[in-house]
């Protein structure tokens, strides 16, 4: 007969269900409750359960389901207890509730009856419940000197490696009935962590002459570093029927006669001792790829399809099948896929407990999505693991997976990752990593000519600067050029005048002596007029001499004697040209040269 | 504007040659090294790659991706923050430091500095503000030296608008410049072993050890004037002391 109850918020994509496999149940037997969480993301949480006092619980293992179908993940995983019955008539399971940290989902409350033996047509377990069995014998352990009750805790080894299982046997020995099925209070640990192994052993056995009833709880331990560990004290409550006289002054006088009447009994608590373990290192010489997997593997790889599109999603998928401690087990790393664009990573776990050993199946799932079209690989993938029992490191690898993919609609290329339906969610990242390695060769051309421009020398950026200087200097300069043109033609007169000079004697020597008349003339009006600061139309001798005596007092007699005479004599060869000889031109040219000298002299006076 | 036009013709066309120091095909050779996972082998070529052509950010992006993979967690930042510091605007580099980063406990924008402002200040490398810098200074002067020469004209009035931009855009690169000597990456070393740098209170061994840089750890050298040991701080620790020079690569 089986009971079954969900609890799911509507339209929540977490959801809870619990089941029993009966609802009515021996008192000496055991009863299987299934939880089975389900969730539309990679994983989901672990359901919470009450404190049942009225239950002895033992987690007997999980297995979970994962299924991406069109982008879309849905999880299931189902966790299966073993609850042992510690009272007679109806015992509530309390509601179980899971909550992922957004939604929250609950089971509704399950009641099972708990049953005398012999009510139930088939027994859950043939061998009776210590407090059953030990009516045979109920005082002969007390006669003979021994314990009546005790627990025993015994690790079937002291020394192991990080996460080697170490199995732990709980026995508790009873020669008395109890009132009910005890209470175990399970050890806290030290360096380790535990996996119920279930199922409840129970027997009898004689120690020291004295048969006692016994129940075994098994747990497997695995540690998580070396060092030290320890199994910390356990405890068994055990309700012992007592048939000590009720005193009516005794403050606990209902107690006592409750215990009278068989319904309880005096509650008694027993203990173990602490149990130190020694957690060897594991030996050097780790391959690279060692993620800290203790235990014996096998890998496989496999893809749900052997043709995809580009842009289509491939679910890839790497199976570690064997024993150790698959919970702390970690994804192997998989190789550079730059064929590939690589998603979410998720993980299911199946853990069975056959034969006390803990073993299961732990697969990785990779959405691996094409990039380009042709016959594409992935690449053997390595995991590496210690073996305990040969006490060295092994590497396994799976077989490369081919893939042959086609070129893809470019609608293909929309791929969802996510819980919600396609076009109304976001991806879901699930790891990182860094960016691939780039094939660009060279710097770009920005970076490059910075490096170049820095490396000019220093006194390279002082051209710019000199020149902005020189182009200020040369600015100012002919503003006050402009400002000052008679400055600029008294500086020049001089200069000008030899020029024309020059020019004059190679006229005449060319014979031209009449343009080279004209040329003096001219030459000396110019000059005359520089020096006197008006123009030439405006120059007459009288004014010239006049503006010569006012602007230059320092100028001689002689000098202005010299002055008149030239002008008279160029003026007569330039109006008559007649008598402009080439001797007489030459004479003038020196003596307005040598007329030049003077002035010069007698100018700056 | 002429000899500007020059000067500028000839740094762009000596840019733009290319720097063929080592041979194209080896570079695909090192990645396909990279790629079947022979990490060392890989990082042999790339490191070959930055001799021949020190400023080519992605052969330290591509060394910095071969130390990460052997878990060389201080010379891949190391690697990736050069990288950074040649070519502050690829996304790749920014996303590799930035992880490489992470798993150091650091990360390359503070929570608290809005991205996109993050992003303007490390725009230009410090070297390409220091180049554009030069750049401005030779316009503005030669904009300046032609508004002189062509004084009165249009074209002088035109040269004279030229140099005063440039001269705003000066100071603004020089601002900006200033600006980065505040960051993470200028006179900054990394702590490249991987015990990390110890720091000490003195440059010298018999100074008591107070404090430790991890392994990856960014920190500001103060002064490198002693023979073996960097001055080095913490800026977001508020400590400072001395560190080895071989646990400490500078940037």
């Amino acid at each position: 007969m089986t009971l079954a109850v969900c609890a799911a918020p509507a339209r929540a994509a977490l959801s809870v269900s619990a089941e029993v496999d009966r609802n009515s149940v021996e008192i000496s037997g055991n009863l299987y409750l299934t939880v089975t969480v389900s969730g539309d993301s990679a994983s989901v949480p672990d359901p919470k359960l009450a404190n049942m006092q009225n239950f002895n619980v033992y987690s007997s293992g999980r297995s979970q389901s994962i299924s991406i179908i069109n982008g879309r993940i849905a999880t299931s995983v189902t966790f299966t207890y073993i609850l042992t019955p510690r009272f007679l008539g109806v015992q509530r399971i309390p509601p179980i509730t899971v909550f992922n940290g957004k939604e929250k989902a609950v089971t509704p409350e399950i009641q099972v009856t708990v049953t005398k033996g012999g009510q139930q047509g088939a027994a859950a377990q043939p061998t009776a419940q210590p407090q059953r069995s030990s009516h045979r014998q109920p005082t002969r352990a007390a006669a003979q000197g021994g314990p009546q009750i005790f627990v025993k805790a015994e690790p079937d080894r002291r020394s192991a490696y990080p996460g080697e299982q170490i199995n732990l046997s709980i026995k508790f020995y009873t020669s008395v009935p109890l009132s009910s099925n005890p209470q175990y209070l399970p050890p806290t640990f030290k360096n380790l962590i535990s996996e119920d192994l279930p199922p409840i052993r129970s027997g009898e056995t004689e120690i020291g002459g004295v048969r006692y009833a016994f129940s075994e709880i098994r747990t497997a331990l695995f540690a998580l570093a070396p060092g030290g560990a320890e199994i910390r004290p356990l405890s068994v409550i055990a309700q012992i029927p007592s048939n000590e006289p009720v005193d009516p002054f005794d403050p606990n006088f209902f107690q006592n006669l409750m215990a009278m009447s068989g319904a309880q009994g005096k509650s008694q608590e027993f203990t173990t001792d602490i149990i130190p373990l020694t957690i060897k290192p594991l030996p050097p010489g780790a391959p690279a790829d060692f993620g800290g997997a203790v235990g014996n593997y096998t890998i496989t790889a496999s893809a749900d399809r052997s043709e995809a599109r580009t842009g289509e999603a491939v679910n890839f998928s790497i199976a570690l099948n064997g024993t150790g401690n698959l919970k702390a087990v970690t994804a192997p790393k998989l190789p550079d896929l730059a064929d590939f664009k690589v998603f979410d990573t998720m993980s299911s776990l199946d853990i069975k407990k056959e034969r006390d050993i803990i073993s299961g199946k732990k697969t990785f799932t990779y959405i691996l999505v094409p990039r380009a079209e042709g016959r594409k690989t992935v690449p053997a993938v390595k995991f590496a693991f210690f073996d305990p029992a040969a006490a060295a490191y092994r590497e396994i690898r799976t077989e490369p997976v081919v893939l042959r993919v086609e070129k893809g609609a470019e609608g293909a290329k929309s791929v969802y990752f996510n819980q919600a339906a396609p076009g109304g969610g976001d991806v879901t990242p699930s790891g990182s990593d860094i960016r691939y390695v780039s094939e660009r060769s060279g710097a770009a051309a920005s970076p490059r000519l910075a490096a170049r421009v820095t490396a000019l020398p220093l006194w390279a950026h002082a051209i710019p600067a000199a020149l902005l200087t020189l182009g200020f200097w040369l600015a100012r300069f002919n503003r006050f050029k402009s400002a000052n043109p008679l400055l600029f033609r008294f500086r020049r007169a001089r200069a000008s005048a030899s020029r024309d000079i020059d020019e004059a004697e190679a006229l005449v020597k060319a014979g031209r002596n009449n343009e080279a008349v004209s040329l003096l003339y001219d030459s000396f009006m110019d000059y005359l007029s520089d020096k006197c600061g008006v123009k030439v139309s405006a120059l007459t001798m009288k004014k010239a001499g006049d503006l010569i005596k006012e602007r230059f007092p320092g100028v001689g007699d002689r000098a202005m004697e010299e002055i008149r005479e030239l002008w008279t004599a160029l003026e007569l060869r330039h109006f008559s040209p007649e008598a402009a000889g080439a001797e007489g031109t030459s004479d003038l040219a020196k003596k307005y040269a040598l007329l030049l000298e003077l002035l010069e002299k007698e100018l700056r006076k | 504007m002429i000899p500007a036009k020059k000067v500028l013709f000839l740094l762009l066309a000596a840019a733009a040659l290319p720097a063929a120091a080592y041979d194209r095909s080896e570079l695909a050779e090192f990645n396909d090294l990279y790629k079947t996972g022979r990490y060392e082998e890989a990082l042999e070529g790339y490191r070959n790659i930055i001799a021949a052509e020190p400023a080519n950010p992605w052969a330290y992006y591509n060394a910095g991706n071969a130390l990460f993979r052997l878990n060389r967690m201080g010379p891949a930042v190391l690697n990736y923050s050069r990288a950074f510091m040649l070519d502050p605007r690829s996304a790749d580099i920014r996303a590799n430091l930035d992880y490489a980063l992470r798993q150091t406990g650091q990360t390359l924008a503070p929570d608290n500095v809005p991205k996109a402002l993050h992003y303007i200040y490390y725009l230009l490398a410090e070297r390409e503000i220091k180049a554009a810098a030069i750049l401005l200074f030779w316009l503005a002067c030669l904009a300046g030296a032609a508004s002189f020469l062509f004084d009165g004209g249009g074209a002088g009035r035109a040269a004279g608008s030229v140099s005063l931009t440039a001269a705003g855009l000066l100071v603004l690169a020089l601002a900006w410049l200033g600006a980065r000597q505040t960051s993470p990456f200028t006179a900054a070393g990394v702590a490249v072993k991987p015990d990390g740098a110890r720091m000490l209170s003195g440059p010298g061994g018999n100074f008591k050890t107070y404090a430790s840089a991890p392994e990856g750890r960014l920190v500001r050298i103060l002064d490198a004037a002693d023979d073996n040991y960097y001055e080095i701080g913490l800026p977001r620790e508020g400590i400072k002391g001395w560190a080895l020079k071989t646990d400490i690569e500078r940037l």
